[in-house]
């Protein structure tokens, strides 16, 4: 119940879902049209107030010009000296009256008009503070209506974002179970009209079943082969069982086994190759298991172990690396061979030439044993043992000691999975 | 397992059923097994092998998977319905659908091709073990210190003497492994026994077991006397419940 808990507060915090991106267009959607209409609306408003002010003191100056060609008044609310001496030149010079929006003093704008009688500068000015306020009071208004709509438009385009992202999870969580193993899972996502949702998971459910059909069929063919090879090979190993004892019997007896040998190392790795097989992990405490499994091969190690680690991993499996790494540093290299135990690493080293080059270059290939004539193996062992590494999920590196010797690191799996006890052909509770 | 007590021989001989249809082994695993002393009859596919089961009484059952007619698996269950023979299955393909359907269908053991006739006699030996329940040196009968006293686990009672499992009163027809399996369990109520301690001391594994050889059998066992009596303790074991 708690990762549930923890895995959803993790997809609602994590930034970069497709619902926070959806959320954010939808938002930034909203801003840009808020922004191009209010700025329209403020445009338009504002230059009709202008248009109404300059009116209004047009009217007032025209009321001012016929009182001073009847009294010769001029009016005291409005010096003349304030209009810019420039605009008072042009006013003059054409006779025409002139405007001018005076905003010197941001709060307090007015809205002069000037013509010049006879040489007498005329002006009067107009209060625009109301028309500025209402101006503001418009811009106000348009900015909190736009926080209002985003406040609901944003959580909306979340939220209608949520029923896509659920298929898209879906999707990707079946995908992920495919790579673990489970050949039989399927997004099932279908409907909607086939859009690109329902698409990307078609492609995942039918990738799902080509998948299983070839691994199923390489299975298959490596279970046969496995018989068709082990069959004869079983009659053979217990005839040379029935032989008298002779010298030449026990070279019979010796091929066979090291035909037996190569054949099962060779259905190994072609089970490996397949992709079949699947690791069936258990805690193993690694410093006992290490000592037993050098123990079993019978060749002389020195085990050092540090701590007391414990590895979730499959045992069998194990076992098999070690002994692979163990003789194989035996075969190729020279003694004394060491084996340390340090947390979940196991390092196996030997003192002879080292791996050579190519190696360490491309990874152990089949068939090559490094030099000829050196030791009898046929270069199986270190591919077998890199490919149950894998199959447990280690890490397994090779690499050469500054003062001669091959170095094999293993690196095992520490946590305790919550899948232990994973098999493809096992219920899971048992 | 070791070749090399040939001179032990059973008193009586005991008798073995091979059933395989590859002529080689049949012939050479049939000779090598002569020479350990034991008799063996020999079929070539599974109807006649079925035949000669129900005709003549068997010490142990070696049953091929990949046989004409009827296969191996057909033919463990077959044999299953009506006897608790211990039945040992050999398999050439060794990958895990032959290995659990065999186990599933009730072999108390397999064994992958090619083998040894040491090991395969070593498999033989422990079966028979299991069969007869001549408590090994090993294993002594601790629960039971007074003697016949039955042991009670909720509603299973299992006699450690008479070798009998009631459940709710009804007896429970168990294979040797299960019973071995239920004994083991029996004598450590509540205490997790993991894979490896169960196929050393129930199978006589070595170190090699196969732990789906126990999961598998565990599941059998659940079968027949109700699913909740053994827990399973994730990455660990079982543990039969007090």
């Amino acid at each position: 119940m708690r990762p549930a808990i923890a895995r959803t507060a993790h997809g609602l915090l994590n930034w970069r879902s497709l619902r926070w991106k959806i959320a954010a267009l939808v938002a930034v959607a909203c801003c840009a049209v808020a922004l191009a209409l209010g700025v329209l609306v403020h445009q338009s408003t504002s230059e009709r107030s202008m248009s109404l002010g300059r009116d209004r003191a047009f009217s007032e100056l025209l009321v001012v010009v016929d009182d001073y060609r009847r009294t010769g008044r001029t009016p005291a609310y409005a010096d003349p000296a304030e209009i810019p001496p420039v605009l008072l030149q042009q006013a003059r010079s054409t006779g025409q009256y002139i405007t001018w929006y005076d905003d010197r003093r941001p709060d307090i704008p007015w809205m002069w008009a000037v013509q010049s009688v006879g040489g007498q500068a005329l002006a009067v000015k107009i209060d625009m503070g109301p028309e500025m306020r209402s101006l503001r009071a418009l811009d106000r208004h348009i900015v909190m209506a736009s926080l209002a709509v985003l406040a609901v438009v944003v959580p909306l385009g979340a939220l209608a974002a949520e029923l896509p992202n659920r298929r898209l999870r879906r999707v990707a969580r079946t995908a992920r179970r495919i790579a673990d193993g489970d050949l039989e899972a399927r997004s099932m996502v279908g409907g909607r009209g086939g859009d690109e949702i329902s698409d990307i998971s078609a492609t995942v459910d039918s990738m799902a079943d080509s998948l299983r059909d070839r691994l199923l069929s390489e299975q298959r063919f490596t279970a046969d082969v496995a018989h068709e090879l082990r069959t004869p090979l079983m009659g053979l190993v217990i005839s040379a069982e029935l032989l008298p004892e002779s010298e030449a019997t026990e070279l019979v007896r010796d091929r066979v086994r090291v035909l037996r040998t190569l054949v099962e190392d060779l259905l190994e790795i072609s089970r490996l190759d397949a992709g079949v097989e699947r690791a069936d992990r258990v805690l193993v405490p690694l410093g006992r298991f290490v000592e037993e499994s050098v123990g079993r091969t019978g060749l002389q190690v020195q085990l050092t172990v540090t701590g007391d680690p414990v590895a979730d991993t499959d045992p069998r499996r194990l076992d098999r690396i070690i002994a692979n790494l163990v003789a194989n540093a035996h075969r190729h290299g020279r003694s004394p061979v060491e084996i340390t135990v340090n947390d979940t690493a196991i390092v196996v080293r030997d003192h002879g030439p080292g791996f050579p080059d190519e190696l360490l270059a491309d990874g152990p290939q089949r068939f090559r044993t490094g030099a000829a004539g050196r030791g009898r193996g046929h270069g199986l062992g270190l591919i077998i043992a890199l490919g149950q590494a894998q199959v447990i999920g280690a890490g397994l590196a090779f690499a050469n000691a500054p003062d001669g010797g091959a170095i094999a690191t293993l690196h095992l799996r520490g946590d305790i999975s919550s899948e232990a006890d994973t098999s493809l052909m096992l219920p899971k509770d048992c | 397992m070791s070749v090399s007590d040939i001179g032990s021989r059973p008193s009586a001989p005991v008798t073995v059923l091979l059933v395989e249809d590859d002529e080689v082994i049949r012939k050479t695993v049939e000779m090598a097994l002569e020479r350990y002393g034991y008799r063996v009859s020999t079929a070539g596919d599974g109807l006649t092998g079925l035949e000669l089961f129900r005709e003549q009484r068997h010490d142990v059952l070696l049953l091929d998977v990949m046989l004409p007619g009827l296969d191996g698996i057909g033919l463990c269950r077959k044999i299953r319905e009506s006897s608790m023979d211990p039945i040992l299955m050999m398999s050439a393909r060794g990958d895990a659908l032959d290995v659990v359907s065999g186990l599933e269908a009730g072999a108390d053991d397999y064994v992958v091709k090619p083998v040894d006739t040491s090991v395969l006699v070593a498999r033989i030996r422990s079966l028979l073990r299991r069969a007869s329940f001549a408590p090994g040196p090993e294993r002594t009968p601790e629960p039971a210190a007074g003697g016949a006293t039955d042991l009670v686990f909720g509603d299973l009672t299992i006699d450690p003497q008479g070798l009998e499992v009631h459940r709710a009163g009804e007896p429970v027809a168990l294979a040797p492994t299960e019973l071995r399996l239920l004994l083991e369990f029996a004598a450590n109520p509540g205490i997790v026994l993991d894979r490896q301690t169960l196929l050393r001391n129930v199978w006589d594994y070595g170190w090699d077991g196969d732990s789906r050889v126990v999961d598998l059998c565990v599941q059998r066992l659940r079968k027949k006397i109700g699913p909740d009596r053994i827990e399973t303790v994730r990455g660990f074991g079982y543990k039969l419940r007090r």
